[in-house]
């Protein structure tokens, strides 16, 4: 079978055309697919469903296809798949984690069984909210450095890999990755928004957009791509670790904030919390009946939210001195991280004293030896 | 024509020629231009590396973080500044939940938590995977390289960046053998780098597959297993640090004298701030919380609210007020009346602005019943106030000259009384974690472990059942050699608890109250401010706080004292019933009562004995055991009281040579005295039945009893009983041994199976037989 490998040459207006989930293995292979796509009509239009596609894709190959691959030990397996593996670990970790808090529990009496279960509710949700803050935070940086720089660090491509045929398969060798643009600093996909439709006609519309985001005088965006570039892979670098080192601050805030006492009383088992429901019901229905008013039903997400608030409250407001002011602290260093990420990302330092205008022409002088890369 | 080449020009990314200032090239001998000798090279393989060489890199990551926020990083850097950035953020959380948790323990805990979670991540694989696979096949799956940027990665982390030529001979021979590749193989190398790329990703894939399991359950593992120690330290560390800090008396280091700076600044912010505030009782409650912080005394708190009382009533408590306030309520001639001793107490009371002392003498001198005399009392001090708060209250200005002076002294004496109480806590302290909840415990995890118990028998003890208990003491008493073990341990136990709590240690204790209560009231006394001064100490008032520590301290030390005796009383009291002694004793006593003597009352008192000393407390004591359902005679109780604490009965011989063996005679003797002299107080304050099977002594005003004990003493006599200690220590066992079935068996289960799978790797494959084959025969 022969493949023609290249750049993308047309942007296909039908959205979802590109991406190779949830299409049948011929569909996969057909003409249009034997080339990296990037995902941004995708990205745009479904972020959401595209977030929830591409890290489902994900989840099932690092369950069921790497594995294989790597305990085959695969001449195919690479360093993808072995960053995706990844996220095995990470997600029965955090099970596991749950489990050493709580299986035990069932087997203990009632007092010991209420205060293991006070513990084991709040480590449960302590790994619950490690892993959600830590997730969501970085978007505290990525989303101003995305509208203020045009600069998505987020932005997926579907990757086509041609594999080497071995004795299990000989046929099926193309395989689709979902790697992000700007995973890689030192070689940025850079090359996935030349001739991309979707930016503009012009060849490097995306590079002529973002140069003047990052403030190039709008009368010289000729050979934007080549000025723009070092300034993109510098924001991305700052991006990177900002998001990086408020992530694990803001995990950090997640699990102080489970750890507080408002929690212990969260009634989380489901049967227990039906049973409750059908009490009320019925109270309710008598009450009904004697043309009393009862107090409202207290739901989950009422509940959740209400402990939500109380814990918050009390994660910076301790009664204990100390606890208070490390709790302020924590949650201090966290938003602070933050705002310097933004600061710092969005902040140009190496940029040239000079006008704006001096500063790109400095970059491609014209007078001096060029060449076509 | 157009220009083509311009519109490609236009179109095409363009790049300035820059003149590289280091060349990726040199030359050779005769001048042909050749590329620069790779600096790649691989460190040596190691399981564990150095702390300098973790330092260096630690040192280098920091570094990178401020390139990085330059935006110079490259992906490697990035890399590891994520690693770091986990580490700080873990530890970040550590220090906060150790700020959080009351305990020291739990403190420690966290740290330990900490730390064993991030070894246990680094450990699992190496020692998991990455050992057993180097030993069998020669390929160390994390092994390093240092590129030729100087940056340390790993060997086989990408598959597709294939890295095996950095492979010394020496390297590829070792694997070579290992992997049993023929020597006669043309291109035996490049089999060899293949099989070792092929056993490094199948063991990055093992250890992806079992970290999520492994990691949490080692860790908590570590954690269980650290507990104990952990504890055992910190209360070592407490024992030595309190005696030291009471030698050195009230610290006058740096950090002391900075608290001291940051109250005294607190209090003067204040003052200034309620400067114009009246002196009511809000202000008053602040007031009393600044100036008695770090005591930890309610009742200094309440004396000094009494004083601020004192200092801040513009009125004076003088006859007429008193006559103007409780009106047509006394009789007009009512000071006339009072006797000289009366006369004296209201002038105190009235120096002293105690509205209670004032009502208590005017109400005792109107003639009445005693109800009436209270309803009076109450009546009298309410007007008395009621006419306080209508005058108008000074301002705190007035008196903030005062409040400064009280401060002065008193934080001297919070700061020597928080000395003192670190002593007394870390010693026999009321709360987990001190020198006493510990050595109760390990008493108790002693005599689990002696009894003996399934795990069936374990969950039934932790659920109260007295028979497993009562069987399983009399199945230790009938083995010799175990009953003296269990005797040795016990009472080294119980002697070290002695060495700890003796009278050297209860007088240094009262010495050390008895110093600074005098010398915080010898200051405010000589300042004016007798309230406060009289409430720490004086030689007329008895609630002094000089006094609660050293009663409160006496009465913990005593009352632990009894919980050993008492234990030391079951363990011989089973040995006696086992032994036929008890039998012999009990119908010794019935026979001098004048009582027939038959089989179903022996066997009946024998039982009785057993379980009051089990399972009786102060209540069953007190109700002369009808409320634990036992039914006995007066006669019978006599019996029971007598044989159980009467020392006419004394001791079996086997448990005084076994204390002898294991303490020496004289020490054995020491004890046994103690629990003699137990003994007896037990007759006199419990055991009681002077005024028959009715008495209840609970009611100590019953005449003729002279000796009765109020309810803290006699629970001190009584002490804990050995059923509540031991279902205690089974419940926590029972607990902790079905968790570390559930995560230990697992963690044994997932390391065989790690094992086995890992056994597998490196193994020639049919195909590679077969091209193995296929080579040899080309």
């Amino acid at each position: 079978m022969v493949y023609s490998v290249g750049v993308q040459n047309q942007y296909n207006k039908q959205v979802y055309k590109h991406a190779s989930f949830g299409k049948k293995e011929e569909e996969k292979r057909s003409k249009c697919e034997n080339h990296d796509v990037l995902l941004i009509e995708e990205k745009t239009k479904h972020p959401v469903s595209t977030a929830i596609k591409i890290q489902m894709n994900k989840l099932v190959n690092a369950f069921t296809k790497y594995p294989e691959k790597g305990f085959k030990g695969s001449k195919n397996a690479n360093f993808y798949e072995y960053l995706t593996m990844g996220m095995v670990p990470y997600l029965i970790g955090s099970g596991m984690l749950i489990g050493v808090f709580n299986i035990a529990s069932k087997f203990f009496d009632t007092p010991a069984a209420v205060n293991s279960s006070k513990i084991g509710k709040k480590m449960g949700l302590g790994v619950l909210a490690y892993g959600v803050l830590k997730t969501l935070s970085k978007k505290l940086i990525e989303i101003p450095v995305k509208l203020a720089r045009n600069v998505d660090v987020n932005l997926p491509y579907d990757k086509v890999v041609y594999e080497l045929p071995d004795k299990d398969n000989k046929d099926n060798l193309v395989s689709h990755e979902y790697h992000k643009v700007f995973e890689s600093v030192d070689f940025p996909r850079f090359d996935m928004f030349y001739n991309n439709k979707y930016f503009g006609e012009e060849r490097d519309a995306y590079y002529r957009k973002t140069a003047k985001k990052f403030g190039f005088n709008e009368e010289d965006i000729e050979h934007s791509d080549q000025k723009v570039k070092p300034k993109i892979r510098e924001t991305v670098v700052k991006t990177r670790l900002f998001t990086t080192l408020s992530s694990y601050l803001w995990a950090a805030t997640g699990v102080g904030i489970a750890m507080q006492k408002p929690w212990e009383s969260l009634i989380i088992n489901p049967k227990t919390r039906l049973s409750n429901l059908k009490d009320y019901l019925q109270k309710a229905k008598i009450a009904k009946e004697q043309g009393r008013n009862i107090a409202k039903y207290n739901y989950f997400y009422k509940d959740f939210g209400t402990k939500f608030v109380e814990s918050c409250k009390q994660f910076i407001n301790n009664d204990h001195k100390a606890t208070k002011y490390a709790g302020r602290a924590l949650l201090g260093a966290a938003v602070g991280m933050t705002i310097l990420g933004n600061i710092f990302a969005l902040h140009d330092f190496n940029k040239d004293k000079g006008s704006k205008k001096q500063a790109a022409t400095s970059l491609i002088d014209d007078s001096k030896e060029k060449v076509i890369c | 024509m157009t220009n083509v080449l311009n519109a490609i020009i236009a179109n095409k990314p363009i790049r300035q020629v820059v003149q590289d200032k280091s060349p990726s090239f040199t030359f050779d001998s005769e001048g042909k231009i050749k590329p620069l000798k790779d600096k790649g090279r691989l460190l040596p393989s190691k399981i564990f590396g150095s702390p300098v060489e973790y330092a260096k890199d630690l040192k280098q990551d920091i570094l990178n973080i401020g390139k990085a926020a330059k935006g110079k990083a490259n992906d490697h850097e990035l890399g590891r500044i994520n690693d770091l950035a986990m580490k700080f953020g873990s530890l970040c959380l550590a220090t906060y939940l150790f700020i959080k948790n009351p305990l020291k323990l739990s403190k420690a805990m966290e740290f330990v938590g900490f730390g064993s979670f991030f070894a246990s991540m680094a450990l699992w694989p190496k020692l998991a995977i990455q050992a057993p696979l180097r030993a069998r096949t020669g390929v160390d799956i994390h092994q390093k390289y240092i590129d030729s940027q100087g940056r340390k990665k790993m060997l086989h982390q990408d598959p597709q960046y294939d890295l095996t030529d950095l492979y010394s001979r020496e390297d590829l021979d070792k694997m070579g053998k290992k992997l049993n590749v023929s020597e006669s193989l043309p291109d035996r190398d490049d089999f060899i780098k293949q099989r070792a790329k092929k056993t490094a990703i199948q063991g990055n894939t093992l250890w992806m597959a079992t970290a999520g399991v492994a990691t949490p359950v080692m860790s908590a593992l570590i954690c269980n297993r650290l507990e104990k120690p952990i504890a055992k330290v910190i209360e070592t560390y407490d024992l030595i640090s309190s005696s030291i800090g009471m030698e050195k008396g009230a610290t006058n280091g740096p950090i002391a004298k900075l608290k001291q700076y940051f109250n005294q600044r607190a209090l003067n912010k204040f003052l200034q701030h309620n400067a114009d505030r009246v002196m009511d009782d809000k202000l008053i409650s602040e007031l009393a919380d600044k100036l008695g912080k770090g005591a930890n005394s309610a009742t200094l708190q309440d004396v000094i609210k009494e004083e601020l009382r004192r200092l801040g009533s513009s009125i004076k408590l003088d006859e007429s007020f008193i006559r103007e306030a409780v009106g047509n309520k006394l009789p007009q001639n009512i000071f006339e009346t009072l006797t000289d001793k009366q006369k004296t107490i209201l002038e105190k009371a009235i120096e002293s602005g105690s509205v209670k002392g004032i009502s208590d003498v005017l109400a005792s001198a109107v003639p009445g019943t005693k109800h009436e005399q209270m309803q009076l009392r109450k009546t009298i001090a309410n007007l008395i106030e009621n006419a306080k708060r209508t005058k108008e209250l000074p301002k705190l200005s007035f008196i903030s000259d005062k409040i400064q002076s009280i401060y002065s002294s008193l934080s001297a004496f919070a700061s020597e009384k928080s000395i003192l109480d670190k002593f007394i806590t870390a010693r026999v302290g009321d709360k987990s974690g001190t020198y006493i909840a510990n050595q109760w415990g390990r008493v108790g995890d002693k005599l689990i472990k002696s009894l003996k118990l399934s795990t069936s028998e374990l969950k039934a003890l932790s659920q109260g059942n007295i028979d497993i208990l009562t069987d399983k003491l009399s199945q230790l008493a009938a083995n010799d050699l175990e009953y003296d073990k269990v005797v040795n341990d016990l009472m080294r136990l119980i002697g070290d608890y002695e060495s700890k709590t003796n009278s050297t240690v209860v007088s240094r204790i009262k010495q050390k109250a008895q110093d600074i209560c005098n010398r915080a009231s010898g200051d405010l006394q000589s300042k004016g401010f007798t309230v406060i001064s009289d409430k720490i100490a004086s030689s007329s008032q008895k609630s002094t706080i000089e006094n609660i520590i050293n009663t409160s301290t006496v009465e913990r030390i005593s009352g632990a004292q009894s919980s050993f005796y008492r234990l030391l009383q079951s363990i011989d009291l089973i040995k006696k019933s086992k032994d036929g002694i008890l039998e012999q004793q009990i119908s010794k006593i019935l026979n001098e009562q004048g009582q027939k003597v038959d089989r179903a009352t022996l066997d009946k008192l024998i039982k009785v004995c057993n379980k009051v000393i089990l399972t009786a407390t102060t209540t069953d004591y007190v109700e002369k055991l009808k409320s634990s359902g036992f039914q006995l005679s007066e006669i019978e109780y006599k019996t029971v009281m007598k044989a159980l604490f009467d020392n006419s009965t004394d001791v079996s011989n086997t448990l005084e040579q076994s204390l002898s063996k294991s303490m020496g005679i004289e020490r054995a003797q020491e004890i046994l005295q103690g629990f003699r002299n137990y003994k007896d107080e037990f007759m006199n304050k419990i055991a009681n039945w002077q005024n028959g099977m009715t008495q209840d002594l609970s009611r100590r005003t019953v005449t003729g009893i002279t000796n009765s004990a109020n309810a803290v003493e006699r629970n001190n006599i009584v002490g804990k009983p050995i059923k509540n200690l031991i279902q205690d220590v089974a419940k926590q066992t029972y607990n902790s041994q079905k968790w570390l079935k559930i995560f230990g068996t697992t963690f044994a289960a997932l390391t065989v199976i790690t094992l086995a799978i890992g056994l597998t790797f490196g193994r020639k494959s049919k195909m590679e037989k077969q091209l193995e084959e296929e080579r040899k025969a080309k």
